[in-house]
């Protein structure tokens, strides 16, 4: 493992060289995090922008500019690590400077950073934010560095076809039962992910649901269906919104600056506690597919707000009207899912969240590095490629939270300008680079109506309170589960109940069955409990 | 019972009855192979498994929705105000593409009429201004349309947005790479 991390380590920083300063080389790896990061950041802080926009957009550019080669695979994913990382700093200057969040899980943000704000500690909430979200991403991160190989390697050693197609099974009911609050609905978003993966394609001469239509007949790209669900169906919502709403802009009305701003030594021991319960918390929800940062920041803040409560003496300010303990717990739990959200990716080739989708769209783009438990397999006498890469992803992603420490705060201090940018005129220029973005990798028409219909779906699926997440992973994930089915069928020589062959496939199976029922009772629990309150 | 509580009931009907026409139309009348194959002495999984799968998830999703969670309270609703805005916004988008796509071509043999030319956009579509005219032209009724729409007036400011915004799309994806085309040029 450690000749390993050497290895990517190297790949990193003594790759390809980007230039050179006073003689030293600067490889194009480490100039792609940091323009990643500065991109994250402006972006994160622009209301109605996210990470996945941003990474959407620069996809095509990247392989463009890089190729379809290897040596592309660090400074393209290194760049998207980079903005994944920025984003979830910035979207918390708009959350504390204007009350609007600037990416979904920064809400909780809100709370306490825009009456600190409003105070006159703008700078102070902005660089508790700062320390809160480092740290978190940190500790994250270094959990993921110990735990994915591991895991990984259990999951080789342990798991054979059938476990594998289980698994897989088991993690699409998860997420269907997690995300969105209703398990049936979660259910539809995977049966229509799958439905679309499975349109075109098949091992038959003839494409499958294709209704003898050649357009059809190539299956979506997937470039189409993702960002069409993910990005095409948000802003014609966001659209709307303001449609309803005819909002033209909050207008920015400074507070000045009253007090001390600066982040004292004795600020950091009264956060540490508050910081390090969050990080857990968030580290622990972002290693489990699909379930998101937002419900880690809930969750922090509510384990934060306890903690004050316990504490709070007299004359103290209320959880939630502008104590600094309220940002640092949102900030760090949010901020240490994004680590911890590749462990999945890494170890079993399960994306988690929407930055992972990208990572895996890269990879498969780019091609020579498949995300799954594969990538951690020791081969003796050689070394094994995607091992190097994997490392040299975690090596990114360790000097992303170096630039975090040093630039970030000042960087993401400096983006309070980006809410001016008015969202109405924003997101109607999203929707045509992202459409422009799918045009430059696919050259057909079709792929943008395809991308259109998408996102005609994305948006009705918003309506309905379905949640976009599951389609996109069942999509990713559909080619996956039926070319395993297919080698676990075989391997176990045509047995029908493959899935019940083994002990570990059947608790899997079982489980997957569990928490849909779990989830629906729940919900039912929760229907019954708030009809009784009514 | 009021609209509100409904959404589930519809939206699970509609979904039964999608998953079924799925299970027994689609997939038998559309998919070549059946769900078990016999190929070459051996029994392999045949290409109608899996579309079968994302039809177990749909029905056991519509039947989640007309049983447990038929009556859950704040069930979404789609209003007659969301079908107006969605259909002027594709109605804008679609008209737009319509125009990137046919305005260059167009404009070639126009130009060939004026000037009894034969000229072929195809050999045209990487030159100066041709490559641009459908993208410029079209994209900039896309997002001043779309500005338009939010508004509900046009505005010249919108348009200079629209103009801008489509400049530095060519600038950030044409101008830098040669193996890159604009939309429509790949399919012309």
């Amino acid at each position: 493992m450690l000749e390993y991390f050497s290895l990517g380590f190297q790949a990193v920083f003594f790759g390809p060289e980007a230039f050179s300063v006073l003689g030293i080389a600067i490889s194009i790896t480490v100039v792609m995090v940091l323009c990643g990061f500065l991109l994250g950041i402006a972006v994160g802080a622009t209301p109605g922008l996210a990470g996945p926009v941003a990474m959407a957009i620069s996809l095509p550019i990247l392989i463009s500019v890089f190729g379809y080669h290897e040596s592309a695979l660090l400074p393209v994913m290194g760049f998207l690590i980079g903005i994944m990382k920025g984003a979830t700093v910035g979207g918390a200057v708009p959350a504390i400077l204007f009350n609007t969040p600037g990416t979904p899980d920064a809400f909780m943000t809100t709370l306490d950073g825009y009456p600190m704000a409003q105070r006159g500690q703008a700078k102070k909430a902005l660089r508790v934010a700062h320390f809160s979200s480092a740290s978190g991403d940190t500790f994250s991160d270094i959990v993921l560095i110990i735990c994915a190989p591991f895991l990984a390697v259990l999951v080789e050693s342990y798991l054979d076809l059938p476990e594998k197609t289980a698994l897989l099974i088991l993690s699409l009911s998860f997420i269907a039962a997690v995300i969105g609050g209703s398990a049936s609905k979660g259910l539809l978003s995977i049966g229509l992910g799958l439905l679309a993966a499975y349109v075109g394609t098949g091992e038959d001469f003839y494409p499958r649901l294709s209704m003898g239509s050649e357009e059809l007949a190539q299956g979506f790209p997937i470039a189409a269906a993702v960002l069409g669900v993910l990005i095409i169906g948000a802003v014609f919502q966001g659209l709307e919104e303001i449609w309803w709403a005819k909002q033209k802009g909050q207008a920015y009305q400074p507070v000045p600056d009253q007090g001390d701003q600066k982040l004292r030594w004795a600020d950091i021991r009264r956060l540490s506690p508050y910081i390090g319960r969050s990080a857990v918390v968030g580290t622990g929800i972002g290693a489990l597919p699909g379930i998101g940062s937002t419900l880690a920041a809930t969750l922090g803040y509510a384990l934060g707000k306890a903690r004050y409560l316990k504490r709070k003496q007299p004359g103290d300010p209320e959880f939630g009207s502008g104590v600094m303990q309220g940002v640092a717990s949102t900030e760090a739990a949010n901020s240490s899912v994004s680590g911890a959200n590749l462990i999945p990716v890494l170890s079993l080739g399960i994306p988690g969240n929407a930055a992972a989708v990208f990572l895996i769209l890269a990879a498969e783009s780019i091609g020579g590095f498949n995300p799954g438990p594969a990538v951690f397999r020791a081969t003796e006498n050689a070394i094994n490629p995607e091992m190097v890469i994997a490392f040299g992803l975690f090596t990114a992603m360790l000097f992303a939270n170096l630039l975090n420490w040093t630039i970030g705060g000042l960087f993401m201090r400096s983006m309070g300008v980006m809410v001016r940018v008015p969202k109405h005129y924003l997101l109607p220029c999203v929707l045509l680079l992202t459409l422009t973005a799918i045009y430059v990798q696919e050259t057909r028409m079709e792929a943008v109506w395809f991308a259109l219909a998408f996102g005609l779906l994305g948006y009705f699926m918003r309506l309905l309170k379905i949640s976009p997440l599951p389609f996109v992973i069942a999509f990713i994930l559909g080619g996956n589960l039926e070319s395993t089915a297919r080698q676990a069928y075989s391997a176990t020589g045509g047995d029908a109940f493959f899935l019940f062959s083994s002990w570990t496939a059947a608790i899997f199976m079982a489980l997957a069955v569990l928490v849909v029922l779990y989830s629906a009772s729940s919900n039912r629990k929760q229907r019954d409990s708030a009809v009784e309150n009514t | 019972m009021t609209n509100r509580q409904r959404s589930n009931l519809v939206l699970g009907l509609l979904m039964l009855i999608g998953s079924m026409a799925l299970l027994f139309i689609w997939i038998p009348l559309d998919v070549e192979t059946g769900i078990i194959e016999k190929a070459r002495r051996r029994t392999v999984i045949g290409d109608a498994f899996a579309p079968s799968i994302a039809g177990l998830f749909l029905l056991m999703g519509a039947i989640g929705l007309l049983l447990p969670e038929r009556n859950v309270p704040d069930q979404p609703v789609i209003l007659k105000k969301n079908l107006q805005f969605i259909a002027s916004a594709i109605a804008i988008i679609g008209i737009s593409l319509i125009v990137m796509r046919y305005l260059g071509p167009l404009a070639v043999g126009a130009y060939n009429q004026a000037h009894e030319t034969t000229l072929e956009y195809r050999l045209l579509r990487d030159t100066f201004p041709w490559k641009y005219l459908g993208f410029l032209v079209g994209g900039t009724l896309l997002i001043s349309g779309l500005i338009g729409l939010v508004y509900g007036r046009f505005s010249w400011k919108s348009l200079a947005i629209g103009i801008v915004a489509v400049l530095l799309m060519i600038a950030v994806y044409d101008l830098p790479f040669d193996d890159l085309l604009l939309p429509p040029n790949g399919d012309v």
